[in-house]
């Protein structure tokens, strides 16, 4: 301790002296005036080609020749929530690891063995509202990967005995869950919103995992890897003549068939006044809060508005909710908003993990921010510069890798949206006015009917939330069944 | 990290994944020089986005921490973000993520960093912000600053730590594996106490320390011209004081003179089991890389093969080699099926181990696992940041920037004699078998009636909660 001390005072008087060399100097150099930036550099959006093949998979090709590396995906319109029954929920993923078990001429041990002399893995999965298969390679690794990915899909042979095994692993992942505050709030936080009968609202459970067959899984993969509704997109060092040809020839067996999915959902439940549902975790350190209600669907007309708005709102560091409740506050390491917007109604959300004993003054804020972004603290002119900016001059991000060209591509074609979105997405950020933030804030934020999802020590929080008054207290179980009160 | 949104993990820890390599002839191209105050400058141009990364790595990590005063290098990557003397709060923000750019820094035992990537024509400002927090952070910091970050750290802590199933077992390892007051044995989150005890005038002496020009290395890496960057870097830089030399504490290596069996209960329901080897750091590091991918990197892996799809013992089986600047450990983690105990569990690694250090890894085994290198390294060169990471990790661990390709040489050079040689030296040693079991199922543990009980470990000034 004394000898730190002592270390202490020598380093202040080093730094005194040095500190007035520094002055001396600075003279020529005005630290208060910040660097003005150059010219906005101009925005090359990638190139590509859409065309058709046979089979009616619309094929994407992208070349980037800046490094020896390809992305190939295919993905397929529609996921889970299209094709899973209700009593099967996980039979889509299941399906997707079962790809990697084995095929007519490899076995599980083989194609593992292959793709790893590959330096590659092919990634297959389904979620809620799409599905894909692909990989990135080298170059010269890129047909050889191909021949795998393509006897993966077309070829599997799911064997009993790996279903078994996926079954038992799947099994004590979910076991697991139950133990993660995270994914208990965000499960519950979708069953208050959208209820059982909506897909939304459905999960993969014990229940579920224990009834899929086999049968089951063959069915799925016949009728779900169809290329009537796959967009194959293919970004990186090739040269489109020849991998045109490549990929016909690696997916000749991947005969016509298929097509893309409705996304009629079911009617939303009827919404309910704000209520916060309360899901015990004793001991906890902090609560996880969740707080929203649905939201538009992606093709929303609104969507630029909404995207400027939650900006404002919950989307970055500086944002208001996070400028108050971490920074201001200290209540948090870091909360947010969104709005998870898909082929349906998906969620707007305000949440994050939440100090225990701050549990109660933390959603007063949360409710506070809320309530301004509807109009009780007005959006500045300064607050939509800035947003608008952050989201204009984020787009060569996008641009960025193989994959995340992929992304930006394959995104337009899974959404409809034209092919000249990255070139007007500047317009039509700028277009957006104050009066249309605040028409969205208010339609979409609808403060009288938020459900409030918070897990977390009941013995330490809920009397403190009664308190607030914000809304009733509500208890459920971990798995959002209403629980002993 | 300063924010959990963007959790990249670049060259934490570094293992030999991530120091990678030249492939044929493509290399990462840099230049790299000193300012007369001793500050380290990286260049590499990369004009195919027109963004720029600027990462700055001090060389001071919680290892250069005294017992009693911990946590203070990682409050400081958070004190860091709160204005300098030229530059109000929030300004830094909206300079890069206002921008459309991003930012963030990470601290771990051996070393901090502060990032910022930028639109290409944000470079100078994101330079102007970097000077002035190596320079004048402390004309604004104050008592309140420091509370209020403390404030948001003790919520890192909760939110990673304790509030995380299994979130806690980094700690447990760091205090069983070295000594007490060892610089690596406490966690870099620090104590919440220390951090509750520390004066303005401690934490404005660990900064003068350490923040100067001469413990820090700049790299800039992205979309930009050098001759411009290097006059803008002469500009904000050149006329920031040198700082003390700063001592490398001499760290001695990990040694555990026998092995520990610990239990440590937490709020799960499937309970797993953890073994953990003292190996070595950065500097020689590559063959148990290697050997972490032959062990579990797929699924003919030997464990995983063995454990999770012959057997079925285990749900899951992960191996990594976690390599810090001076020392090593080697883990296994297993995620067991329930009907399994972590006992038979044990037995079982411990069957495939016998089996591996006796006949070392096949040819075949080798290669696959040096296949993913190539493809790996060309992935990084993709990101702007990931490369500076790289340079970054070179110059201040090797005083190399180029370091990532003597690595690549020196991973595709390993041989099965010394991949069994590292597995003889290192997993016959003394080591800690880690149980993590629910609350008040001690008996759960491997080989329970054996087990020392965690707590012990964990005094109430380490991490205890506020």
């Amino acid at each position: 301790m004394r000898q730190h001390n002592r270390l202490v005072a020598f380093v202040a008087a080093v730094v005194i002296v040095l500190a007035n060399v520094a002055v001396l100097a600075q003279q020529t150099l005005d630290r208060t005036k910040v660097p003005p930036s150059g010219p906005t550099p101009v925005l090359h959006v990638p190139t590509w080609t859409k065309t058709q093949l046979a089979n009616g998979a619309t094929l994407i090709l992208s070349e980037r020749h800046t490094l020896p590396l390809v992305s190939f995906s295919i993905t397929f319109v529609g996921g889970a929530n299209q094709f899973e029954p209700a009593d099967r929920r996980g039979v889509a993923a299941m399906t997707a690891s079962m790809l990697t078990e084995g095929t007519k001429t490899r076995t599980g041990d083989q194609l593992s063995d292959a793709l790893q002399l590959l330096g590659t893995t092919v990634n297959a999965g389904v979620g809620a509202e799409e599905g894909s298969v692909s990989f990135v390679s080298t170059t010269k690794n890129f047909d050889a990967t191909l021949a795998i990915l393509s006897d993966m899909m077309l070829n599997s042979v799911f064997p009993a005995d790996a279903l078994e095994r996926l079954r038992g692993r799947t099994l004590v992942n979910l076991t697991q869950a139950k133990d993660q505050p995270v994914i208990v709030g965000a499960q519950v936080f979708a069953k208050v919103l959208y209820g059982d009968a909506h897909p939304y609202g459905q999960r993969t459970t014990e229940t579920s995992v224990k009834a899929i067959t086999r049968d089951d899984i063959v069915n799925f993969q016949k009728s779900y890897y169809q290329p009537g509704r796959a967009i194959i997109t293919v970004v990186g060092d090739v040269s489109p003549g020849k991998v045109k040809g490549s990929i016909e020839k690696a997916l000749t067996a991947w005969t016509k068939g298929g097509e893309k999915p409705s996304f009629d959902y079911p009617k939303l439940p009827e919404l309910q006044p704000a209520k916060i549902y309360l899901i015990d975790k004793p001991g906890a350190a902090q609560s996880v809060v969740n707080i929203g209600l649905p939201g538009p669907p992606r093709n929303t007309p609104d969507y630029f508005a909404l995207q400027v708005l939650n900006t404002i709102l919950g989307g970055q560091f500086q944002s208001r909710l996070n400028a108050n409740i971490r920074e201001q506050k200290g209540y948090s390491y870091g909360v947010n908003s969104g709005f998870n917007y898909g082929k349906g109604p998906g969620a707007f959300r305000a949440g994050g993990s939440i100090f225990t004993d701050k549990t109660d003054a933390a959603l007063i804020e949360f409710m506070k921010e809320l309530k301004g972004i509807v109009g009780e603290k007005p959006i500045t002119d300064e607050e939509i510069k800035t947003a608008k900016e952050s989201l204009i001059q984020g787009l060569p991000q996008r641009f960025a890798s193989v994959t995340a060209i992929s992304g930006a591509i394959t995104t337009l074609a899974f959404q409809g949206l034209p092919d000249d979105y990255y070139q007007t997405y500047a317009d039509k950020v700028s277009a957006v006015t104050k009066d249309d933030l605040l028409r969205v804030a208010k339609r979409y934020i609808d403060l009288g009917h938020l459900a409030i999802v918070i897990v977390g020590d009941r013995a330490k929080v809920e009397t403190a939330l009664k308190a607030t008054e914000i809304a009733p207290v509500t208890m459920l179980d971990i798995e959002g069944n209403p629980a002993a009160p | 990290m300063r924010s959990a949104k963007l959790s990249f993990l670049f060259g934490v820890a570094l293992t030999c994944a991530l120091a990678q390599v030249a492939v044929g002839q493509i290399k990462i191209p840099y230049e790299t020089y000193k300012l007369p105050n001793g500050l380290t400058v990286i260049l590499s141009v990369d004009k195919t986005t027109p963004t720029v990364a600027v990462n700055i790595w001090y060389h001071v990590g919680s290892k250069n921490e005294m017992p009693g005063r911990t946590g203070f290098a990682h409050l400081f990557e958070h004190v860091m973000f709160t204005g300098s003397g030229h530059v109000p709060y929030g300004l830094h923000d909206k300079l890069t993520e206002g921008v459309g750019g991003g930012n963030n820094g990470s601290t771990t035992n051996d070393r901090t960093n502060y990032y910022e990537t930028i639109p290409s024509n944000y470079l100078e400002s994101a330079l102007w912000l970097e000077s002035d927090r190596m320079g004048y952070l402390l004309d604004t910091l104050n008592l309140d600053k420091l509370k209020a970050q403390r404030d948001v750290v003790k919520n890192e802590r909760r939110q990673s730590y304790d509030n995380q199933p299994y979130g806690r077992v980094s700690e447990i390892f760091s205090a069983a594996m070295y000594p007490k007051s060892h610089p690596y044995s406490w966690p870099v989150i620090g104590s919440m106490t220390d951090l509750s005890a520390a004066s303005e005038e401690d934490v404005k002496a660990f900064f003068r320390l350490y923040y100067a020009p001469n413990n820090a290395t700049l790299a800039v890496v992205g979309d930009f011209d050098p001759k411009q960057a290097k006059e803008w870097i002469q500009k904000y830089f050149n006329d920031l004081p040198k700082g003390q030399n700063v001592e490398r504490p001499n760290v001695p290596a990990a040694k555990l003179t026998a092995s520990k069996r610990l239990v440590f209960e937490d709020r799960v329901q499937v309970p797993r089991l953890y073994i953990q080897w003292p190996t070595v750091g950065t500097h020689d590091d590559h063959g148990l890389g290697m050997m972490s991918l032959i062990l579990t990197g797929s699924r003919t892996a030997r464990l995983t093969k063995a454990l999770v799809y012959d057997s079925q013992l285990a749900s899951q089986v992960f191996a990594f080699q976690n390599s810090a600047e001076d020392v090593g450990v080697f883990q296994i983690v297993v995620i067991p099926r329930p009907e399994h105990s972590l006992t038979e569990v044990e037995a079982a690694v411990d069957q495939v181990l016998q089996k591996f250090i006796s006949e070392g890894p096949t040819s075949d085994e080798l290669q696959r696992a040096k296949s993913g290198l190539e493809l790996n390294f060309l992935r990084g060169l993709e990101s702007n940041l990931g490369k500076a990471n790289q340079l970054l990790s070179g110059a201040v661990f090797f005083g190399n920037p180029g370091q990532y390709s003597v690595d690549y040489q020196q991973i595709l050079a390993t041989t099965t004699a010394e991949v069994k040689q590292l597995a003889t030296r290192y997993l016959l040693g003394p080591r800690i078998v880690l149980s993590v079991v629910p609350k008040g199922k001690k008996d759960q543990a491997s080989k329970a009636a054996e087990s020392e009980t965690v707590t012990m470990l964990l005094p109430k000034s380490r991490g205890g909660r506020s």
